[in-house]
């Protein structure tokens, strides 16, 4: 077991940056804090951490760190002691591991706090050999990551984001690094490279890194459409309890957690996995299909179905609605009658367009919707957007848009 | 207020002592000190200043049982002469001590005529030299025959060399026991203790009790041994500290979104079941309080009006309780934050006697007021360290919301279904919230409007005439400028001859609120007295913004909650003022988180 070892090693978790291409969702949040199952995706990666014995854990955080502290506070609340250090600037991932160069003298785990792992993850790093060593995964989607070469167990090269094939191997973004990497990063920040992997680049014909093959879980979201991808995966790591009010004739099947103080009314009908925030009121007759997570504070009106959906905190949903592989974000005000189907969607992020199979729509923070709207498959509805009665959305709708 | 500390066990008393009291700083305090049992003799430091100052004068020490005080004076004014412990003329017996000892100046005459010698100024000095006068090798005692003596307010802590007995007393100050194994811990508050333990042993009035390392023993006035079990307190020692903040006030306000929500959980079966105020047919209600929990009244007078009809009055609790009492309201609710403002219990008894229904609005759980009233409704925001309310503000609004929904929903005003849209709207308000806390950048650029300012008005109508209120006393009370509230339509009766250039406005004015045209027109009057005005406003509103130098947005919101928004706004406003002028922001000069004096 690796327990003896993590308890002497430090973490340093990178959470400092916005996450632009999850917007709208990263409007007023770093990328860190989108809830996944209904919890921060750091969070899975603080417990990761936990359960290997590593208590002492420094957050690199910037965009938006009030969010991130406010939430982590001295980590008390997870069984760890965490500090923070600030990087004022988003200058990339080298720069932000600059920032806690006076708090590490001892070889440190280094993680991206932008990805879900499980426990396994880091037991497998710990567990393998001494000195500088990677994470490794397979990926689906190898051209998002960078690439290694590996050659007899050391990674002799990364390709950052290659434009062809050129293998399915890919950095995790999770490392064991001895202290002395921080001259590297330095003389690369200098040399205007901004990411850790670029900077390795430079420097992996003279450094040995040994590369680990994780064989626990490791998983991203880079587009918005992702995010619903990933919530499906975090509830096979979910626990389950029922605590609050389900009222007689509530059918309830598989795990299905519903938190402190939400009500459930007579008539609603919720397949689980299904997680249900708290304070929450659902129903009468509300139906909940597999994987949605329905965040704190949420209102939803009869006669709804929402399915394999991630509705964040304070969203009211009229009665009547149709939700499917949705996201949306806190404060939303939806009003009867909303048609939100999923299906094969193209969808433009940056000046770049996606062919995506079974997209649902992503709706802004503090949008409010009209009744008899309909979103199409792949709507992207920015925040704080008013759409107006019986309008029709397709496509991508800027912040602050209104749609009469 | 006075915070007090005791320790009996197996750690060095010293290091216990300091860090428990470093943990009370919130209540405010001029003065420091400690005692304790050191080679069977007792050994005192005692310091005017910061704690720090006490800790860089204390020697190793190595014993295991001892008393530690900060002061903030009332009776005699700070100095090292002035701060606790006190010992005895044979230097056997320390004590400390929170309260007022009302008639220390005759026994003090006698004391001294008894032969005594006093070293210093205070009330507290008698209580030791009594204790000495009555202790025949029992400590306990000599405690209890010494409170025979005296009149007054205490919570009393004292040591006795060579032993490891720490006897304790309480009257009308708070006093909390920590249970340890092989160890046991005394304080003003639970706060202090959690490092240690969540086991708490709640002291009541009149009660005395002996501690030591293997056990507590309480009696009550009789002198019979009470039993009783100890709670569990669930707020985690991480509460108290600041997890990456530069000040908890900082931190406080970014967790109030978090603070209304777990205000709200339960809401609904709060309401739709009666938890609270199971009977609501009160023709009129009373709101009773001091401080910000009084702006908090104010604006649940409105709320109360607005959802329940039911005609609302308000009081200071200073003035209540000695009011004639000619009109008397059938429902009495009284806020205090942390339960022990003297005068809101003085008021809590006072309603009693008068035969009203109690109701009181409390952060603490187990704190003396909840000992006092009918009915307890407890805002869950967690301990606030700043001296300033923060959270525990925006959750005593979101109470007086939840008690005007309840008894409108109970007396008929509300239907089922606007009861429910009611809540559906004070839900959102924890992020329209939020979403002010997303922007802070905008208030810090905005605030430097107030960098220069001598005096500062705030003005608003309606609900929002109280948030005004409250946003001009955080601002005087953490930057130290000079902030007065105004309801916007009197200031053409006296206020706006103080208008100039140098006076900036701070103006609410919610689209939507049936006032807003008109506070438009007071915002007009004041911008041609020249006056920067600072609007706080919808998102969007370019009516507003025309009219302003320059304007901090909210979300759009239904005017009876836009309370809660505009206020983390002014509070926000008011900490980036005060950090920008190096002031203490978390503990501000003069003033203490508890007022536990009269």
């Amino acid at each position: 077991m690796a327990m003896p070892r993590g308890l002497m090693m430090k973490a340093v978790v990178l959470a400092a940056g916005e996450g632009n291409r999850l917007r709208p969702f990263t409007v007023s949040r770093p990328k860190v804090m989108i809830p996944i199952g209904n919890r921060p995706i750091l969070e899975y990666v603080v417990r990761a951490l936990a359960s290997n014995g590593i208590t002492d854990i420094i957050l690199v955080v910037g965009y938006m760190k009030e969010r991130i502290m406010s939430f982590f506070g001295n980590g008390a609340r997870f069984g760890v002691q965490i500090s923070y250090a600030i990087q004022e600037k988003q200058l990339g991932t080298a720069h932000a591991a600059l920032a806690v160069r006076d708090q590490v003298q001892e070889e440190f785990i280094m993680v991206a706090g932008d990805n879900i792992i499980d426990a396994q993850a880091i037991a497998d790093l710990l567990g393998h050999g001494d000195g500088m060593a990677m994470l490794v995964t397979e990926s689906e989607m190898p051209s998002k990551y960078g690439v290694v070469h590996i050659e007899g167990g050391r990674v002799v090269d990364i390709i950052e984001k290659p434009d062809k094939k050129v293998g399915n191997i890919i950095n995790t973004g999770i490392y064991r690094l001895p202290p002395s990497i921080f001259d590297h990063l330095e003389k690369g920040v200098m040399a205007g490279r901004s990411g850790i992997t670029h900077v390795l680049h430079g420097c992996l014909p003279k450094i040995k890194m040994e590369a680990v093959r994780s064989t626990g879980r490791w998983m991203d979201a880079v587009y918005p459409w992702d995010l619903v991808r990933l919530n499906e995966y975090a509830f096979s790591m979910a626990g389950q309890e029922t605590s609050g009010t389900i009222e007689a004739g509530v059918t309830m099947r598989g795990p299905v957690h519903v938190g402190a103080g939400s009500r459930i009314r007579a008539g609603c009908y919720i397949e689980g996995p299904v997680s249900i925030g708290e304070g929450c009121e659902i129903g009468p007759y509300v139906t909940i299909f597999p994987t949605s997570s329905i965040g704190n504070g949420v209102n939803i009106a009869p006669f709804t179905t929402i399915d394999s959906s991630i509705i964040m905190n304070n969203v009211s949903i009229g009665s009547h609605s149709h939700i499917s592989r949705a996201v949306i974000d806190d404060g939303c005000r939806i009003m009867t009658g909303l048609s939100a189907p999923s299906g094969l969607a193209q969808v433009k992020v940056e000046d770049d367009f996606f062919k995506v199979e079974r997209a649902g729509s992503m709706v802004g923070e503090f949008t409010q919707i009209g009744p008899r709207v309909v979103l199409s498959a792949g709507a992207i509805v920015g925040a704080n957007c008013r759409v107006g009665d019986g309008a029709k959305v397709s496509g991508t709708l800027e912040d602050r848009s209104i749609v009469v | 207020m006075c915070g007090i500390m005791g320790y009996s066990g197996h750690r060095r008393a010293s290091e216990v002592l300091v860090e428990g009291l470093k943990r009370l700083e919130y209540r405010g305090y001029d003065s420091a000190g400690v005692a304790m049992v050191e080679n069977g003799r007792l050994a005192m430091v005692k310091r005017q200043g910061e704690l720090d100052v006490l800790q860089g004068a204390l020697p190793r020490l190595e014993g295991r049982t001892g008393i530690g005080h900060t002061r903030w004076a009332t009776c005699g004014r700070p100095s090292d002469r002035n701060a606790h412990p006190f010992l005895s003329c044979d230097g056997k017996l320390a004590i400390v001590h929170n309260g007022i000892i009302e008639n220390h100046s005759t026994l003090r005459k006698r004391l001294e005529a008894e032969g005594h010698h006093f070293t210093s100024e205070t009330d507290t000095e008698v209580v030791v030299h009594l204790l000495e006068g009555h202790f025949r090798g029992d400590l306990r005692q000599a405690m209890a025959d010494t409170l025979k003596e005296i009149k007054g307010t205490y919570a009393i802590a004292a040591v006795l060399e060579g032993s490891e007995e720490i006897v304790a007393a309480r009257k009308e100050n708070p006093l909390v026991i920590g249970l340890g194994v092989q160890e046991n811990f005394l304080a003003s508050d639970v706060t202090a203790l959690l490092s240690y333990t969540n086991k708490v042993l709640y002291v009541m009035d009149g009660e005395t009790v002996s501690l030591t390392p293997n056990g507590v023993a309480i009696f009550d006035s009789e002198g019979a041994q009470v039993k009783r079990e100890p709670s569990l307190v669930s707020w985690s020692a991480e509460d108290a500290q600041k997890g990456g903040f530069e000040h908890f006030m900082l931190k406080e306000i970014f967790e109030g979104p978090n603070a209304i929500h777990n205000t709200l959980l339960g809401a609904l079966d709060l309401i739709e079941n009666g938890e609270v105020l199971p009977r609501t047919d009160f023709q009129s209600v009373k709101l009773v309080a001091c401080g910000s929990s009084y702006h908090a009244a104010m604006v649940g007078k409105y709320a109360m009006e607005e959802f329940a009809g039911v005609p609302t009055t308000l009081e200071l609790a200073s003035e209540y309780r000695y009011s004639p009492g000619a009109r008397e309201t059938p429902l009495v609710i009284l806020i205090t934050q942390s339960g022990e403002t003297a005068d809101t219990l003085a008021a809590a008894r006072e309603a009693r006697r008068r035969g009203c229904h109690t109701l009181a609005v409390t952060n603490v759980v187990g704190s003396t007021i909840t000992r006092e009233v009918d009915e307890v409704l407890y805002t869950r925001a967690g301990p606030e360290i700043g001296v300033a309310a923060t959270k525990t503000f925006l959750t005593q609004l979101v109470a007086m919301y939840l008690v005007a929904i309840r008894i409108g929903y109970g007396n008929g005003t509300l239907s089922h279904d606007s009861m429910r849209s009611a809540l559906s709207s004070l839900r959102q308000s924890s992020n329209m919230v939020q979403s002010v806390l997303n922007r802070t950048h905008s208030i810090e650029e905005a605030s430097r409007m107030l960098d220069r300012a001598g005096h500062c008005f705030f003005i608003g109508r309606n609900i929002n005439y109280p948030t005004m209120l409250e946003g001009a006393l955080k601002l005087k009370e953490i930057s130290y400028i000079h902030a007065e509230g105004f309801a916007a339509g009197e200031l053409k009766h006296g206020p706006l001859a103080l208008l100039d250039a140098t006076t900036p406005v701070i103006a609410v004015a919610i689209k939507g609120d049936h006032t807003y045209e008109k506070m438009l027109a007071n915002i007009s009057e004041v911008a041609a007295r020249d006056s920067p005005v600072l609007g706080i406003g919808v998102e969007g509103d370019t009516d507003l913004g025309r009219l302003c130098e320059r304007m901090i947005a909210i979300q759009p919101v239904e005017p009876v909650f836009s309370p809660l928004p505009v206020t983390v706004a002014l509070q926000a406003l008011a900490y980036y003022v005060a950090r920008r002028r190096g002031c203490s922001i978390d503990k501000p000069k003069n003033l203490a988180k508890s007022v536990t004096v009269e």
